[in-house]
């Protein structure tokens, strides 16, 4: 009885894997805030380099992974797929349950697999400071270890709840030797006029983006780095996917179920794309690949498909994808990951053209399914990763009233060590359901910029 | 055979539904107003589940302040200890709760509100339980049961209830009917409970955030306002804040009407209130659930009543409350006097608690309810 699949150094991937070839029509482009025309790579070089935007727009299959990024990646990956033997047993189903460890990086989370090459991309672009966001610090001290590797500067603009909720990941920025600040923040022009419409304001990733944003495109030595929603964001992450297509092909499975948690989408798309790619070629036509995301935030259950802005200022273009509005500010929930107003493009349109769905779940029932996790195979899942964890056991329960014995594979996309105040909540009966009021709001949500 | 002392405050609740805000001394003017006496209907709902009970014996007061009302639910046996002439007083309440006690009841369990409490805590103090099924307008007092039919639970597993302390509350009749809420704790009582089934004392937050989260509420409110929609305001602070972002004064524990932003009226009865619905008009209900214990209907704002609800629409209810308020209530009530219609809010309810947000809440409902 096989507990670990494990692939050898040799076998990590050496490219990552491009949705964007297998798409039947291109992407809708992403638009100028100003003008609403289709903005160039000339546009974006103020704050990426020109690789990454490369990455953005191609529509190559495969883009070869530079060795020096596979080198660090080397640190923990591959990274383990582990059979999920005894939530089965104590689920009593006949599926089989997947789970790919994404916890075993440095930072304890996904997010390192394109932190790596974006602070890479950067160095070889000349740049010295990076200047990004994070929402419940996953992101943040990802972006602190890779820049610390590459000998880059970077600042931190952390969401203001989650800067005071999650002290360690503030103190594990600090280890890795980035400033880390909370957002909005008097530092930058967006930060300022965000505190003074609301000073208790407690601070949202859009808002956080813009602060970023702002400060790379004011400073020449400084670029921009986001965690997520980006194509070559999730470009990155398709590793964890490729990953586990070649870990099942070792016990001779393939999944008829693939789960991962949505925020802005990159864990998703890193364990999807692959899947979805083998889904929109014909190869495998009914996997089934689900986004799990809180009921607090449902962009894509509840949202506009539409153009919108990825940040609260304006300062990004726009883009077309599942949105509750750039506004919006998600409640204070403990997957503070998941507080994104919009979603990834390319996840957008996956979820639009019915390639890949969602679902949505609270707060105390995501818990619940993080506790029996815990229980049973041990690791203390991110408030963030119980999500996917309670949609495999939906999905598990499904076959076990159904009788089909499924193959469920779910991204455990990183540990909850620091989370542990979010599960001390969980046990006092003190988290609050939050729910989006979707049938109130479709009204307010007509003040979306409209494009045609 | 437990002794179950039992007397109703004939004239309570008269003064809710045509607004009042209570009915000491305004029997007369609520008779006026075309106000019906509640009591004797809510008693009913209790007294039936107990036509077929063993084990309970029953003292009370002659006519409509308990005899009838145990007569018409078919319970024998009946011992009348006390017997008013003319119109029953505060007087009458307390010297019955007294000749109880010296019968050696086990429990008093009582029909009205606030003031029906107060009155019988000030003859028998602690010395012996008190129950109320709630028929007041206010009833701030921790001694009522949730509603009628568990009241009638906590009778009828009297055995396996326990005594907890209760508040009895002195809600000032002439404040309130000025706007404002001044509740003094008047005493403590002993209630008997089942777990989470009788109302905790209610209570009014004072906080900074609280004022924060009712501005986020009021803006979210706003926003999703719909042109010539009738939006009928229930009592209280959340409510009052939504008004005042819309840049217009409500009274703080009346029911208000407003439409395209601006008043329509104030302080409505069930009458009013009516009469606004009546040509078809479309309208939404902004509720908040009162104080800590969550009734979203039947505490304060008896005025929308059960068939204003039904005339409305329960999907057109929308319930308000700020997050801290929703903190302290895990569980909201229904009570409308219309079972079904308490039944027909189902399992959970969405409280709008911010700008673009709300909480999932479960509401109460009893095992006798969902068979309805």
């Amino acid at each position: 009885m096989q507990t670990k699949i494990l692939l050898d150094e040799e076998q990590m991937p050496k490219k990552w894997y491009n949705v964007q070839a297998d798409l039947a029509s291109p992407l809708a482009p992403p638009l100028h805030p100003q003008t609403h025309k289709p903005i160039g790579p000339a546009d974006l070089s103020a704050i990426f380099p020109m690789e990454l935007i490369r990455q953005e727009v191609t529509t190559d299959r495969h883009i070869d992974i530079p060795e020096e990024v596979q080198d660090v990646l080397r640190l923990w990956r591959p990274s383990p797929l582990y059979r999920a033997h005894r939530l089965e047993k104590f689920l009593k189903t006949p599926a089989k349950i997947y789970y790919k460890w994404e916890g075993v990086s440095p930072a304890g989370s996904h997010k390192t697999n394109t932190s790596i090459p974006q602070a890479y991309y950067n160095m070889k672009a000349g740049i010295e400071r990076i200047a990004t966001e994070t929402g419940a610090g996953q992101w943040g001290s990802a972006m602190s270890f890779a820049t610390m590797l590459y000998d880059l500067e970077c600042t931190v603009y952390m969401v203001r709840s989650s800067y005071t909720q999650k002290p360690y990941r503030k103190s594990m920025m600090h280890v890795w030797g980035a400033e880390c600040i909370p957002s909005p923040s008097t530092k930058t022009n967006a930060g300022r006029s965000m505190l003074e419409k609301d000073p208790d304001t407690p601070g949202s990733l859009g808002m956080a983006i813009s602060e970023a944003v702002e400060d790379a495109a004011s400073h020449s030595n400084t670029n921009y780095a986001l965690g997520s929603v980006l194509n070559h964001v999730c470009l990155h992450q398709t590793i964890i996917g490729l990953e586990c297509r070649e870990q099942l092909a070792m016990v001779d499975d393939y999944p008829d179920v693939v789960i991962g948690c949505v925020g802005g989408g990159s864990n998703f798309a890193g364990i999807g794309f692959p899947f979805a790619g083998d889904k929109l070629t014909g190869k495998h036509k009914d996997v089934d690949i689900i986004g799990a995301e809180p009921a607090s935030c449902p962009t894509l259950t509840k949202g506009l498909f539409t153009y919108d802005l990825a940040d609260e200022a304006g300062y990004t273009p726009l883009l077309k994808m599942f949105t509750l509005g750039h506004d919006f500010v998600p409640p204070s929930m403990h997957a503070g990951g998941l507080r994104y107003h919009g979603d990834s493009p390319i996840v957008s349109r996956l979820v639009h053209d019915g390639v890949m769905r969602a679902v949505s779940y609270h707060q105390s029932e995501v818990f619940d399914a993080a506790q029996t996790f815990a229980r049973t195979e041990g690791i203390i899942v991110a408030p963030e990763t119980s999500h996917a964890v309670k949609a495999a056991i939906d999905e598990a329960l499904k076959c076990k009233k159904s009788g089909e014995d499924k193959t469920i594979l779910f991204n455990c996309s990183g540990h909850g060590n620091f989370d542990m105040s979010a599960y001390d909540a969980f046990y006092a009966g003190e988290l609050v359901d939050y729910e989006y009021p979707d049938a109130l709001i479709r009204e307010s949500l007509a003040r979306i910029p409209k494009i045609s | 055979m437990k002794r179950i002392g039992f007397l109703i405050n004939p004239v309570a609740g008269m003064g809710g539904a045509v607004g009042l805000k209570g009915t000491d001394g305004k029997t007369e003017e609520a008779r006026r107003l075309g106000a019906s006496p509640q009591a004797q209907f809510r008693a009913q709902i209790t007294l039936a589940q107990f036509s077929r009970q063993t084990g309970l014996g029953f003292v009370t007061c002659s006519g409509s302040m308990g005899e009838s009302a145990l007569n018409e639910a078919g319970i024998r046996g009946i011992q009348v200890l006390y017997h008013y002439h003319d119109e029953s007083s505060a007087d009458d309440t307390r010297k019955a709760a007294q000749a109880f006690l010296k019968s050696g009841v086990d429990l008093i369990l009582f029909c009205g509100g606030d003031g029906t409490a107060r009155d019988i805590f000030d003859a028998v103090g602690r010395d012996v339980p008190i129950l109320g099924i709630p028929a007041g307008v206010k009833m701030y007092s921790a001694v009522f049961a949730v509603d009628p039919a568990t009241a009638a639970e906590l009778v009828t597993r009297y055995d396996t209830t326990s005594l907890r302390d209760s508040e009895v509350m002195d809600v000032d009749e002439d404040a309130y009917r000025h706007g404002e809420l001044k509740t003094r704790l008047y005493g403590i009582a002993r209630t008997p409970v089942l777990a989470g089934k009788v109302q905790a004392s209610k209570h009014v937050f004072e906080e900074g955030d609280e004022e924060r989260a009712k501005k986020e509420i009021a803006r979210f409110i706003r926003e999703i306002m719909i042109p010539d929609v009738l939006y009928i305001l229930g009592a209280g602070t959340t409510t009052e804040s939504i008004a005042r972002e819309l840049g217009v004064n409500k009274t703080l524990l009346g029911v208000d009407a407003v439409q395209n932003g601006k008043i329509v009226a104030l302080d409505l009865s069930e009458k009013a209130l009516w009469a606004l619905l009546e040509d078809g008009q479309e309208a939404k209900i902004l509720l908040s659930p009162i104080g800590a214990q969550g009734f979203i209907l039947g505490r304060g704002n008896q005025q929308i009543s059960a068939r204003i609800v039904r005339k409305v629409g329960i999907g057109n209810l929308i319930i308000v409350a700020t997050p801290h308020k929703l903190r302290e209530t895990p569980v909201l009530y229904v009570d409308s006097g219309d079972p079904s219609l308490d039944a027909a809010f189902g399992e959970t309810m969405l409280v709008v608690s911010g700008y673009r947000m709300a909480q999932k809440k479960c509401i109460y409902q009893p095992e006798k309810r969902k068979k309805v």
